[in-house]
């Protein structure tokens, strides 16, 4: 038996630690430079490129780049077919901005003359491989960096501008739903009725303040009343007041005609105003450009003698001297050398976007799309979780409810998560999403009679399910009656009722005309499609069990006897949870979002649904308001690996990328979860004093 | 007598007591009781057929001032009746203990009086309890309030997983005081009162969990008066510590009786003697006898207090 289940763990460890080594192993090796060979294949045909892998035939997969020239970026080649191979010192990789990498010899660099303009003649400054090399050391950090400012000037500047220019045109829009809305103004609530409103509220208001001691520390009996007292005051005070002001009879929704023509006034001068800026602006970037455009680099390669090409349709001009991403000459390069073009690398993945349909560039938009995913799925699911499990656990009755709740809870986590997308899409992006940008559905608005009728209604539900449950439930050393248990499930179907009447106020409130109607109307909803916020929900709810059974077991695991400590000294049983409880499972508590977190992090399939795309460069949080934008779609790194692999153009050359993308998930997850861990810890040893 | 008795009621009394004659009646019969001739046990026999016996209550404790009063006090669990009538009174400023063996409802009594078992379901109570002449089980009664003017320790030392001084001054915490100096001389009087002072002083802020077994039972002391409660009501404080541990907890109880009436439940006869000034004997939920310790111990009116005091039954 020692043998068997000894065995089956070396299995289980043995197949993880395989994982772990090949995601490893392959995600340092993508960005270690390898040794450009020189092919000279029989057929005559001289190929550069670097090994990647080899076959049990025999064959190499070289790659070779230069897509522009019209080849496949990578090759397998016979090994017979190789009649000779060399390393050239002078062989160079470069990165580029397009177009993949290319493989050559550098030979010269060109500078055009100012004056010529345009199409000035290009004049060679260098000649040689060697004296190429040191020139492009020398200029190219300089190239590199003016076309960066250029692009962040694009993207910052022109960005702002283009953002001004889209609000006012939004403006205009709002301005014409404006007129319609004000054609279908919703009817107003009566000064009379709403002036008994305000009556209700004051005077509920007026008890509250009077009464706000009755029953406190007088026994069951007088509590019973003073907390049905305070909380029917309350609640009145609270919903009545939201609805005088969400229904006030003054207030009237859109705008009309001339506020309107004012609007677009304002808006077309605002226009006029940012394209000046625009233009001057686009200037500047455009001069960047020309000086960009005015130095080249040439470089050869092998097969037809020709050189990198500026633009894949301009096959006659050498490529820009920016345009080079990085320059590795590979055959060159000291031990160290590589380590930090290797460095280097790294740095480019972690810290810039995509290019070239992701397969090249970085995953910093990834990055921090997936991190703040976790960071908000994990926000939003612990305390959910947490108060749902102190119900469960504190102060339901135990018995054959909470054991179905429990049972259907588990279920909850066997539920494939792709079910959990579905809904998320129709419920939170299609449902509450469309709400929120355009309000409730055209047809389902009621007048606003029966609106406040149902308002009412629930109000004074609300308020009998709360006397129900608390005279439902018999004094302390009594036997509960027919009555009570009568009562208490009352108080049940008065909560549900509540519920269902609020729901439908909100849903069909005729006050109630939607935050982005105009940007929604024109078919590009803010909130209403796939976005950050509605995923991280759908990922709370699909973590919602992990939360809810884990603080379950930690709260159950805080010994009676302290509890009972607490209650001999006086505390309420709310004071006790606060002050002994909680603290007590804090640890099995943050052991629960943990799981929750690393369970999310890894699910990919809902959030194909709900928000994560291939590429979506504007990142979710910004300096700009709001700050976190969460309306917007998101990058992920699950998604991004399957969209690497099997979504790819180009799969072969994504497939080291593949594998660095795996890597570095893994390592955020455990960094995630380390940092969750260390905290857990810390909070541990001041719990139980391990600390001393 | 003996054929009254029915088959499972002998099965019964063979297995609860143990008994080294022939059975010949009843109860077994004792060798040495009081004067040295065979005795049986008339009351604890009544007890067990379920009869409703009057406890034999010294003259002494006719004319205390009682701080708790008991009347007719009864209690179920569910279905099951654990304590069948108890009528008593805790005299004030005295140490008063109650004894009995296990399973006899003598921590259900003590924890009744700070209505702890309100928080076990299924709970029901008759008959009343008074504290200083308010009556405990009224649907008027703040419980909360109530428990406030009541300092409990229980049998397995239970401080908080929190700093010695938050666990001092829980109580004053949760009744919403804040001012660090209160807070900090009402600490120290009371760690004072408890006799642990000198030993955690210097570490008022370390947690309570590294503290040994008996400064920890020291320290729930400490926390159950220092909100200066009315009654002190210890379950078997004792039970869970070591001998030494165990004699600076008595010493404590003799010391802290001066300020405060203790009521005290205890499994050891000898813990008893040493620190009560009054002793109950508690049989199956029921009262038995009720009376000073002196005489409870020394000159008991029953043969079967006689027999438990000295451990020969029970």
């Amino acid at each position: 038996m020692v043998w068997l289940t000894g065995s089956a763990l070396v299995l289980c460890l043995g197949m993880i630690g395989v994982l772990l080594v090949l995601v490893v192993a392959n995600g340092l090796r993508t960005f270690w430079p390898g040794d450009i060979d020189r092919l000279t294949l029989s057929s005559g045909e001289v190929v550069m490129g670097i090994k990647t892998a080899e076959d049990t035939q025999g064959r190499f997969l070289y790659r070779v780049g230069n897509r522009d020239i019209g080849q496949e970026s990578f090759r397998w080649i016979d090994g017979d077919e190789i009649e000779h191979v060399e390393q050239p010192e002078d062989a160079v990789m470069l990165e580029r901005e397009a177009w993949g990498v290319w493989f050559g010899i550098p030979e010269s660099i060109l500078i055009q003359n100012e004056e010529g303009g345009e199409d000035g003649d290009l004049v060679k400054v260098t000649d040689g491989s060697g004296e190429t090399l040191e020139a492009f050391g020398e200029m190219h950090a300089e190239a590199r960096n003016r076309r960066a400012r250029g692009e962040a000037m694009r993207k910052r500047e022109l960005g702002k501008i283009n953002r001004g220019i889209e609000a006012a045109r939004l403006a205009v829009a709002e301005a014409e739903l404006g007129v319609e809305q004000r054609g279908y103004a919703a009817d107003r609530l009566g000064w009379v009725s709403w002036s008994f409103v305000l009556v209700c509220v004051v005077f509920a208001g007026i008890v509250w303040w009077v009464r706000r001691d009755a029953g406190v520390g007088i026994g069951a009996a007088g509590v019973r009343v003073g907390k049905m007292t305070r909380f029917g005051c309350v609640v009145v005070v609270i919903f009545g007041g939201v609805g005088l002001w969400v229904g006030g009879p003054w207030k009237v929704a859109g705008m009309t005609g001339e506020q309107r023509d004012g609007v677009i006034a304002a808006s077309a001068l605002e226009q006029e105003r940012l394209q000046v800026e625009y233009e001057r602006v686009l200037g500047a970037v455009r001069a960047g450009e020309r000086i960009d455009a005015n130095e080249r680099f040439v470089v050869i390669e092998p097969t037809t003698g020709r050189f990198s090409p500026i633009a894949q349709t301009r096959g006659d001009e050498p490529m820009m001297l920016s345009q080079v991403v990085r320059l590795v000459a590979a055959n060159q390069l000291s031990f160290f050398g590589k380590v930090k073009v290797f460095g280097s690398r790294w740095w480019e993945f972690v810290s810039t976007g995509p290019r070239e349909a992701n397969t090249e560039g970085g995953v910093y938009p990834v990055i921090v799309g997936t991190v703040l995913l976790t960071l908000l799925l994990t926000i939003f699911v612990t305390p959910l979780g947490v108060i749902a499990a102190l119900y469960l656990r504190e102060y339901a009755k135990q018995g054959f409810g909470t054991s179905v709740i429990r049972v259907a809870v588990n279920n909850l986590a066997g539920v494939p998560s792709i079910v959990y997308g579905v809904f998320g899409l129709g419920f939170f992006c299609y449902t509450v999403g469309r709400y929120v940008d355009t309000g409730p559905v055209e047809g389902s608005v009621l007048e606003s009679g029966v609106w406040w009728g149902l308002f009412g209604l629930s109000v004074v539900v609300a308020i009998c399910a709360f006397g129900c449950g608390l005279w439902g439930r018999p004094d302390p050393g009594h036997r509960p009656r027919v009555l009570h248990r009568v009562l208490s499930k009352l108080s049940w179907v008065g909560w549900g009722v509540t519920v269902v009447l609020l729901v439908m106020v909100v849903a069909r409130t005729p006050y109630f005309m939607g935050f982005f109607g105009a940007r929604a109307a024109e078919g590009s909803p803010t909130f209403g499609g796939r976005g950050l916020l509605w995923a991280s929900l759908t990922l709370a709810l699909l973590t919602l069990p992990v939360v809810i059974v884990a603080t379950e077991e930690a709260i159950a695991s805080v010994p009676n006897s302290m509890r009972e400590g607490s209650y001999g000294c006086g505390a309420s049983k709310w004071q006790t949870i606060r002050r002994i409880v909680l603290p007590g499972a804090m640890p099995g508590i943050l052991t629960g979002a943990i799981l929750a977190m690393a369970r999310g992090a890894g699910e990919v399939a809902p959030l194909m649904l709900v928000g994560a795309v291939k590429l979506n460069m504007d990142l979710p949080v910004s300096t700009t308001a709001p700050f976190l934008h969460a309306d917007r779609s998101f990058m992920h790194l699950g998604f991004h690996i399957y969209d690497l692999g099997f979504q790819s153009p180009d799969s072969q050359a994504a497939r080291p990328m593949v594998w660095t993308t795996t890597l570095l998930f893994l390592l955020i997850v455990f960094a995630l979860n380390l940092t969750a861990i260390m905290i857990r810890s810390k909070l541990r040893g001041r719990m139980t004093g391990a600390a001393i | 007598m003996m054929g009254a008795m029915s088959d499972s009621e002998r099965v019964g009394q063979e297995k609860s007591v143990v008994a080294e004659t022939v059975m010949v009646g009843p109860s077994p019969v004792v060798p040495g009781g009081m004067g040295g001739e065979p005795a049986h046990y008339d009351m604890i026999d009544a007890i067990r057929r379920g009869e409703n016996v009057e406890p034999t209550v010294h003259e002494e404790l006719g004319a205390i001032d009682s701080v708790i009063h008991m009347n007719d006090f009864k209690l179920w669990y569910g279905a099951a009746q654990a304590i069948h009538g108890i009528s008593m009174s805790v005299p004030r400023g005295a140490v008063t203990a109650l004894i009995g063996p296990s399973g006899c409802g003598k921590s259900t009594l003590l924890r009744s009086i700070n209505r702890m078992n309100d928080l076990i379901d299924g709970v029901r109570v008759e008959g009343g309890i008074t504290l200083n002449g308010a009556a405990v089980y009224e649907p008027t009664v703040d419980v909360i309030e109530l428990r406030k003017r009541l300092g409990m320790v229980f049998q397995k030392p239970n401080p908080f997983p929190m700093s010695i001084f938050e666990n001092v001054v829980y109580p004053l915490r949760i009744d919403g005081e804040r001012r660090k100096s209160v807070l900090a001389e009402a600490c120290e009087r009371s760690l004072k009162s408890a006799a642990i002072w000198d030993e955690v002083k210097d570490r008022l802020k370390e947690s309570a969990l590294g503290l040994s077994g008996g400064q920890q039972q020291r320290l729930c002391i400490a926390r159950a008066v220092v909100a200066d409660p009315e009654v002190l009501l210890l379950d078997e404080p004792c039970s869970a510590l070591d001998p030494v541990a165990t004699i600076r907890i008595e010493e404590l109880i003799t010391e802290i009786s001066e300020r405060y009436t203790v009521l005290i439940v205890t499994h050891n006869m000898q813990q008893a003697a040493r620190v009560s000034n009054y002793t109950a004997f508690m049989y199956l939920g029921r009262l038995v006898e009720y009376g000073t310790t002196e005489a409870m111990f020394q000159n008991p009116k029953l043969i079967e207090t006689a027999h438990y005091v000295s451990g020969r039954f029970g």
